[in-house]
């Protein structure tokens, strides 16, 4: 079709442009295939057809109770707006302790009372996902508390290392507290 | 500068709008064509999406008498939401957990519970949906940048239309006097197919652009923090509110028939089409649906222990700036009015996507050419005679001759 265009444009930039121009549908067309198998593993990470999260992190024993838990992303935490840096993390309560477990938190440090146990977690027993927010002032050595309230009015907790829990938070934590 | 040459600068202008990219024009044009008909794709390629009536007069269930039929065939399966899409064709959608973990939607028989089947992994309606309105580039901080570049182009859609409209003299008359030549040959042909799709597509492309360009304005505003929401924080059940069970065992909660029944009385003439079961102990159950206005849905937040409403989000309880902003989405889906709506908006879809293709051939056929003469002529007299000579030669050319 550009044989039509008689006058090429005098200048380097023109010329250029003349000659790539009707390349940037290629280049346009290439996002969405590059994109596409990210597209469909978090299609299936959503799904839950790729396990609890992209990490799993162990059974935790909470009191009487225990939980599964993952990191949803293996990844730092991603920015929210004035929220600041979000981590979520996904839980699956053990088979017995469902119907006993009214409700689960996630906190940063120790919670001083059921209160302020944390973010709680949404969705099933089988699957259910919490997302918190990471403080920039938070300590490599950080512990991520875990806390269940039963149906009994009682509650339970337990704790695991940050580190455990999410390395590359950690890794994130270390790099911005060099800046 | 005259008036003459007003025109020819805009019929370019016309001409040269994205037609670099247009092939990434023509594929979000015909991916939002297939997501506006992703639903009834899905209809087609999957009998267990679909509603067979077991006997006439075969009576819906209700959503409490639905959920009680999944769990009596799957008691471990956790239901987190049934909905009933809006024309009878289409079976339930039960939204599920498995205890494994997996979260697929489940089509469910409207009239005996039935569990028809599990929705694929690739799911094509959400496939279409991500393709046409964010390119598949992933939300990592707030929108993602594909969304960005899908909705700017509502900014040379909408500038098609007008310079479009400015170089389509007295316009209004081709809809009294449609002129579609077959035997002018291909050029001819395009042409006028361009303009009469054109004229009759005026409300279908400025719904399209203008909506198109509110998704750009939502995204920005979103990123920068600017919210013109009226709608509070959802509501959490007060501690208070949810018993303590000496024995240790959930809380009895109301049916999800109770619920709707009482969601049905706040809100007159609430058809509910979804129920959501609550999300944690501290959760209510919402009941939504279409009310007066079918562009937007109403819900209502239930507490699942005492029945109290404790949340709604009423057609009146949006500000005049929301009923427009939140109307923008269903009008750039068509979808609040049923099948009929859809199928229009599909039919418009290939309309312009079919507008994309006949530009280009038009464009290929001639405006390559008078944008190159045009060129020339602004540079005729500052060049060398030498190259003046070849210019006049093919600028001499006369435009027919070039179709």
């Amino acid at each position: 079709m550009s044989k039509a265009v008689a006058a090429q444009p005098s200048t380097t930039l023109g010329r250029w442009w003349h000659k790539w121009r009707f390349h940037i549908n290629v280049l346009l067309l290439l996002v969405p295939l590059g994109f596409m198998p990210k597209y469909f593993a978090d299609a299936s990470l959503f799904r839950g057809d790729s396990g609890l999260g992209e990490r799993e992190i162990g059974i935790v024993q909470v009191g009487p109770w225990s939980l599964k838990l993952a990191e949803f992303r293996n990844e730092a935490p991603r920015p929210d707006g004035p929220a600041g840096y979000m981590k979520s993390f996904n839980a699956a309560l053990c088979d017995t302790c469902i119907d006993q477990v009214k409700a689960a938190y996630l906190r940063i440090g120790k919670p001083r009372s059921l209160r302020a146990a944390g973010v709680i977690f949404f969705g099933t027993p089988y699957r259910m996902g919490a997302t918190m927010p990471i403080p920039d002032r938070t300590k490599a050595d950080a512990e991520l508390w875990i806390t269940l309230e039963g149906w009994d009015g009682s509650m339970h907790q337990a704790s695991i290392p940050l580190s455990q829990a999410s390395p590359a938070t950690v890794a994130w934590l270390a790099q911005r507290g060099t800046k | 500068m005259s008036k003459k040459s007003r025109s020819k600068l805009w019929f370019l202008v016309h001409s040269w709008l994205t037609l670099p990219i247009w092939f990434f024009v023509l594929i979000v044009c015909v991916t939002g064509t297939l997501a506006v008909v992703s639903q009834e794709i899905v209809w087609l390629a999957t009998p267990e999406a679909r509603s067979t009536q077991p006997f006439d007069d075969a009576p819906l269930l209700t959503y409490e008498q639905a959920l009680t039929a999944i769990h009596k065939a799957e008691p471990n399966l956790a239901v987190q939401s049934i909905s009933r899409p809006d024309e009878s064709h289409f079976a339930l959608v039960a939204r599920v957990v498995y205890p494994d973990g997996r979260s697929p939607s489940l089509y469910i028989n409207p009239y005996t519970g039935a569990i028809q089947g599990e929705s694929p992994s690739f799911d094509f309606q959400a496939f279409t949906r991500a393709l046409h309105g964010w390119w598949l580039v992933p939300f990592t901080n707030g929108f993602s940048w594909g969304w960005y570049l899908v909705s700017f182009l509502g900014l040379p859609l909408l500038g098609s239309l007008i310079t479009g409209l400015v170089v389509y003299k007295k316009f209004w008359k081709g809809f009294f006097k449609p002129n579609l030549r077959f035997n002018h040959g291909a050029r001819i042909f395009w042409g006028d197919f361009h303009r009469l799709c054109g004229i009759w597509s005026i409300w279908f492309i400025a719904v399209i652009s203008i909506t198109g360009l509110w998704f750009l304005i939502q995204a920005f505003m979103f990123d920068n923090q600017i919210s013109i929401s009226t709608a509070g924080n959802p509501p959490v059940v007060a501690r208070q509110d949810v018993p303590i069970m000496p024995d240790g065992k959930p809380a009895p909660q109301i049916s999800l028939d109770q619920a709707v029944k009482i969601a049905a009385e706040r809100i007159p003439g609430l058809e509910a089409s979804f129920v959501s079961l609550p999300s944690n102990a501290y959760g209510h159950i919402e009941v939504g649906g279409p009310g007066w206005y079918p562009l937007l849905f109403q819900t209502a937040e239930i507490n699942p222990y005492n029945g109290a409403i404790e949340g709604s989000r009423m057609i009146a309880d949006r500000s005049g700036l929301e009923l427009v902003t939140e109307s923008m989405r269903p009008l750039h889906t068509g979808d609040f009015g049923g099948l009929w709506v859809k199928l229009i908006w599909f039919f418009f879809g290939l309309i312009l996507s079919m507008m994309i293709l006949s530009g280009l051939l038009i464009w290929t056929k001639r405006t390559a050419l008078a944008t190159a003469n045009a060129f020339k002529r602004s540079e005729k007299s500052q060049r060398a005679p030498a190259k003046t000579q070849t210019a006049t030669a093919h600028s001499q050319q006369p435009e027919e001759a070039n179709v």
